[in-house]
C-alpha cells in the first residue's frame, strides 16, 4: 500500500494544453480545407497541390527544426514536438500567405518563425512575439517579389483598396466600382476571392470564433474588443469624412463592414491575438491589448504604405504585453480602476486617430477600375 | 463574468451522489481513541486528568493554557492512558491523549444546558466557549470569537455549501435533524445580535434547501438563499459577494456578516439544549479510491484505519490520503492520523503521475482566482525570487483554495508556487 504525498488540491480539471492545441489544429485545418476547395474550384487541380504543398513544406521544416532543437536538449524528439505545438505556427503561416507563395519562401519564413521566433526565446511559452507573425514579416521583408511558377491570381481586394481608394471609397459609385471587381459583399464575405490562404473566409473564422469561444479555447474578450474597437473607429471615420450612403445603407454601417470583410483582421482576431503566450494573462491586460491592437491596425490601414495593419499591429502589440503586465500587476479588483483608466486613454487616443485619418485621407469619389491588378498580389495578407 | 474580470469561481463535478443517500455508518473505534492535543494551531493545553483516571464522555480533559480559551472533552468512557507522539492531520507529528475503551459508554453532561430565550448575550457566548466548539467548516478557529464583539454586525450567514468535491457530512448530519440546524441558527441570531440570518446551500440540492424551508415557517429573519454549484461557494469571501454583493478587506465583519458553518450552528444547539460538547464527528470518506464510500459517524479521535476498513478498504495499490475535501485537504502519507473536532473529511484518490508541461499563459488562474490574485504572475515573481513582486502581486491574500491548480491546462502545481511566495514574504516580513 503506497500512500502517495502531493502538494493539495489533488483534484484536476479535464482541459489540457493539449486538448486547446488539438481543437485549434481542428479549426486550422477546417479553414485550410475551405481555402483548398476555393483554389480547387477557381483554378483547379494544380493551385490545389501548390497549397498542399506550402503546407507540407512547412509542417515538414517545422518537425526538422524542432528535431534538432530537442537533440541539443538531449530531449526525446516525439516527446518535445507534442507539448511544442509547432504545427500551430506551421499551419497559421501557411493560411497567411498567398497561394503564390513559393515553398522556398515559406520554408525560410518557416525557419524563421520557429526558430528565431520561438526556440531561441526557450521554446514553447517563452516567446515574445508571435512565431506565426514573426515568418510572416520575414516573408514581408524579404520575398516580396516571390512567386511560384504558374501560379498567378488576380488582385486582392486588400491591395486594390488601399492603392485605387485609399482606404475610402466615398461614394456608391466608388464603392460600385470596386465591389464589382471581387463580386459585393457577399463574394467578400464568403472568400471567394484571391489573397491569403485563410484569411478571406470571413464568415467561416468568425464562427469557427465563436466555437472556440464557447468552448474556451480562446478568450472572447480579445476579438470582440478587437474587432468593436476596429468597428466603432471606421464608424466614425465614416462619419467624418461624409461617406455616401450605399443603397440606402449609411456610410458608418457599411464602411466598417468593408473592413471587416476585407483582409486578415478577422483572421488575426481569431487565430492570433487570441494566442495566449503572446498577450497578457489578466483579462484586464487582454482588453487593453486588444484595444491598442485595434487602434494600430486602424492607423496602419488608412495612414501606412501597406496594404493591411493587423500583422505589424500584433507583432507591435506583442512588444507591449510585459508593460501592460507589469502595469497590472496586483489584485484585479483593486487594479481595476487603473485598467479603466488605460482603457479610456487608449479609447481618446484611437478617437484622435479617426480625426487624424479622416481629415487627412483624400476620400476617393470615383475611380477607373486600376490597371495594375497584377501589382504587388504578394503584399497580400495580413 | 464582465469585460474586465474573470468568473472569479468554477465549477467542479461534485460527486455528491457517491454518499449523499447512503445510510450513515456508526464506527466504534477498536480499542482506543487518540484525542489530538491542539486546538487549531494552538499546543500549549494543560491535562485535567492523570493516567489512568477513568473518564466518560463529556469529561473535560485538558484547556488551553495560552491564546483563545479552548476546553478538549472526552468522546468515549474509558481510561487515560497518557500521552503519545503521532502524525497529526496537520502533517505534523504532536501529542494525542490515548483512551482506552471501556466496554460500557456513559454519556455525561459536559456542560449545564441552557435556555438561550431567557440568557443573556454574555451568557450564550460563555456557553459556546466553554464547550469548546471549534469552527467546524474545516479550519478549526473557536467559533465563540466571532460572537463576542457584535457591533455594526447586520446578518449572519450559515455555510451549508459544502463546495468542496466528494462532501456530504454537512447534508448528511444536518438532515438528520434539520430542527436542530434552525434552532442553532437561533441561537447565532440571538448571539450576534442581528435581524437575518442566512442559510446558504446549493441550488443543486433541492431537497436539503426544501427541508431547512419547511422548518423556518414561522421563524422570522431566517431565510435560506440558494447560491450556485461552483468552487469555491463555501469561502466567507465569495458567499458574502454573492449574498450581500460587497467586497470587504480582511474580515468579513467588515462586510457586517459573521459567518458560520451549518455543523457548528448544530454543535451550538447540541450545547445549548443538551450540554453536550463535540463528542462525535460526522465525516464523509469517499472518493474514487475507496471500495465503499460512505457517511461515517465516529467519536472524536478515531484512527482513520478503521474508517477506512469500515469502508471495504482501498481500490488501488497507489492512494493519495487526503484528510479534507480534494482541494484544500492535505495529503497524509500513512492513515494512522486520527479524526479531529474539525474533520469533516476523509478523501482518497487513485494516483495519477504528474504530467506538467509548460505554461501557455492562457490566465485561467487569474481569471477564476476568487481573491483576485493572478497566481501566473506571482509564479513568475517566485520564479525571479523577487520577494517585493510577490509581495506587491498580492500573495498573502491567497486561501490556497486550489482552484487555479484545477483549472490550469498545463497541469502545473499553480498553488504551490503561490504557497511558496507566501512563506518567502512572511519570512521576509518577520526579518524586517
Amino acid at each position: 500500500m503506497k500512500f502517495n504525498f502531493h502538494v493539495s488540491p489533488s483534484l484536476r480539471g479535464h482541459l489540457t494544453t493539449q486538448k486547446i492545441m488539438a481543437e485549434l489544429t481542428l479549426g486550422l485545418l477546417l479553414l485550410f480545407c475551405l481555402s483548398c476547395y476555393y483554389y480547387a474550384t477557381t483554378y483547379g487541380s494544380a493551385y490545389l497541390l501548390h497549397v498542399i504543398l506550402l503546407l507540407v513544406s512547412s509542417l515538414v521544416t517545422m518537425v526538422i527544426c524542432e528535431s534538432i532543437f530537442a537533440k541539443i536538449y538531449k530531449k526525446n524528439p516525439i516527446e518535445y514536438l507534442k507539448t511544442s505545438f509547432g504545427w500551430v505556427t506551421s499551419i497559421i503561416l501557411t493560411l497567411m500567405v498567398p497561394a503564390t507563395m513559393t515553398c522556398y519562401a515559406l520554408i525560410v519564413a518557416t525557419i524563421f518563425a520557429i526558430v528565431f521566433g520561438k526556440l531561441l526565446f526557450g521554446g514553447f511559452g517563452q516567446n515574445i512575439f508571435n512565431p506565426a507573425g514573426v515568418g510572416r514579416a520575414v516573408i514581408f521583408a524579404a520575398f516580396t517579389g516571390a512567386a511560384a511558377n504558374g501560379i498567378t491570381t488576380g488582385a486582392t481586394p486588400t491591395t486594390t483598396l488601399a492603392n485605387s481608394f485609399n482606404w475610402l471609397p466615398a461614394t456608391s459609385e466608388a464603392l460600385d466600382s470596386f465591389l464589382n471587381q471581387f463580386g459585393g459583399f457577399g463574394n467578400l464575405a464568403l472568400g471567394f476571392y484571391d489573397g491569403a490562404l485563410g484569411e478571406t473566409f470571413t464568415i467561416a473564422i468568425l464562427l469557427i470564433g465563436v466555437w472556440f469561444a464557447v468552448r474556451k479555447i480562446i478568450d472572447w474578450r480579445v476579438p470582440v474588443v478587437y474587432l468593436g474597437s476596429i468597428f466603432i473607429m471606421t464608424a466614425i471615420v465614416a462619419l467624418l469624412s461624409g461617406i455616401d450612403a450605399y443603397h440606402g445603407i449609411p456610410g458608418f454601417i457599411w464602411y466598417p463592414c468593408l473592413h471587416m470583410v476585407t483582409g486578415g483582421i478577422a483572421f488575426g482576431a481569431v487565430f492570433m491575438l487570441t494566442d495566449p503566450v503572446t498577450s497578457p494573462t489578466s483579462a484586464q491586460g487582454r482588453v487593453i491589448f486588444a484595444l491598442g491592437a485595434a487602434i494600430i491596425t486602424v492607423l496602419l490601414r488608412l495612414k501606412a504604405n501597406l496594404p493591411e495593419g493587423c500583422l505589424y499591429s500584433i507583432l507591435l502589440m506583442n512588444m507591449f504585453t510585459p508593460m501592460i503586465e507589469n502595469a497590472l500587476d496586483g489584485k484585479q479588483l483593486d487594479i481595476k480602476k487603473k485598467a479603466y483608466v488605460i482603457s479610456l486613454c487608449l479609447g481618446i487616443i484611437g478617437l484622435a486617430i479617426t480625426f487624424y485619418a479622416s481629415s487627412s485621407i483624400e476620400p476617393v469619389t470615383s475611380v477607373e477600375p486600376s490597371s495594375n491588378t497584377a501589382y504587388i498580389t504578394q503584399e497580400a495578407g495580413l | 463574468m464582465s469585460l474586465f474580470l474573470g468568473p472569479m469561481h468554477h465549477f467542479i463535478p461534485g460527486h455528491k451522489d457517491l454518499t449523499d443517500k447512503k445510510e450513515i455508518l456508526h464506527v466504534s473505534p477498536s480499542k482506543e481513541v487518540y484525542i489530538p492535543l491542539a486546538a487549531g494551531a494552538n499546543m500549549d493545553l494543560e491535562v485535567l486528568v492523570q493516567e489512568g483516571d477513568k473518564v466518560e464522555i463529556g469529561t473535560k480533559l485538558a484547556v488551553t493554557r495560552s491564546g483563545f480559551y479552548v476546553p478538549i472533552y472526552s468522546s468515549v468512557s474509558g481510561f487515560y492512558r497518557g500521552l503519545k507522539k503521532r502524525m497529526s492531520a496537520s502533517l505534523k507529528p504532536i501529542d494525542h491523549m490515548v483512551i482506552e475503551l471501556s466496554e460500557v459508554q456513559n454519556k455525561i453532561q459536559a456542560l449545564k444546558p441552557l435556555d438561550y430565550v431567557s440568557a443573556s448575550h454574555e451568557e450564550c457566548v460563555e456557553q459556546v466557549k466553554q464547550a469548546g466548539i471549534v469552527g467546524l467548516g474545516g479550519a478549526g478557529f473557536p467559533a465563540y470569537i466571532k460572537y463576542q464583539k457584535t457591533d455594526g454586525m447586520d446578518c449572519v450567514i450559515i455555510n451549508a455549501v459544502e463546495c468542496e468535491p466528494y462532501i456530504t457530512a454537512d447534508y448528511a448530519h444536518t438532515m438528520q435533524n434539520v430542527s436542530r440546524l434552525v434552532l442553532g441558527c437561533e441561537i447565532l441570531k440571538k448571539m450576534a445580535n442581528v435581524a437575518n440570518v442566512y442559510i446558504a446551500i446549493k441550488k443543486t440540492h433541492p431537497d436539503w434547501i426544501q427541508a431547512v424551508e419547511s422548518q423556518l415557517q414561522s421563524k422570522d429573519g431566517i431565510s435560506v438563499r440558494p447560491v450556485p454549484d461552483v468552487y469555491p461557494m463555501g469561502w466567507e469571501r465569495v458567499l458574502v459577494r454573492e449574498i450581500l454583493h460587497k467586497e470587504y478587506d480582511r474580515l468579513p465583519g467588515e462586510a457586517g456578516a459573521i459567518i458560520s458553518n451549518a455543523s457548528t450552528a448544530m454543535a451550538v444547539a447540541d450545547a445549548f439544549e443538551d450540554g453536550d460538547a463535540i463528542y462525535q464527528k460526522t465525516v464523509t470518506v469517499s472518493g474514487d479510491g475507496i471500495k465503499e464510500p460512505h457517511n461515517i459517524v465516529c467519536p472524536v479521535g478515531t484512527p482513520v484505519s478503521e474508517l477506512i476498513e469500515a469502508c471495504q478498504g482501498y481500490t488501488s495499490d497507489s492512494v493519495r490520503l487526503i484528510a479534507g475535501g480534494p482541494m484544500m485537504g492535505k495529503t497524509i502519507v500513512n492513515d494512522q492520523f486520527v479524526v479531529d473536532r474539525a474533520t469533516n473529511a476523509i478523501t482518497v484518490l487513485k494516483h495519477v503521475p504528474d504530467d506538467e508541461i509548460a505554461c501557455l499563459r492562457c490566465g485561467r488562474c487569474s481569471d477564476h482566482c476568487p481573491s483576485g490574485l493572478q497566481p501566473v504572475r506571482i509564479a513568475m515573481a517566485v520564479k525571479m525570487g523577487n520577494a517585493d513582486e510577490m509581495e506587491k502581486r498580492g500573495a498573502l491574500s491567497c486561501i490556497e483554495c486550489g482552484l487555479c491548480t484545477y483549472v490550469c491546462p498545463s497541469h502545473i502545481d499553480v498553488t504551490e508556487n503561490v504557497r511558496k511566495a507566501k512563506r518567502i514574504v512572511s519570512l521576509k516580513k518577520k526579518k524586517a
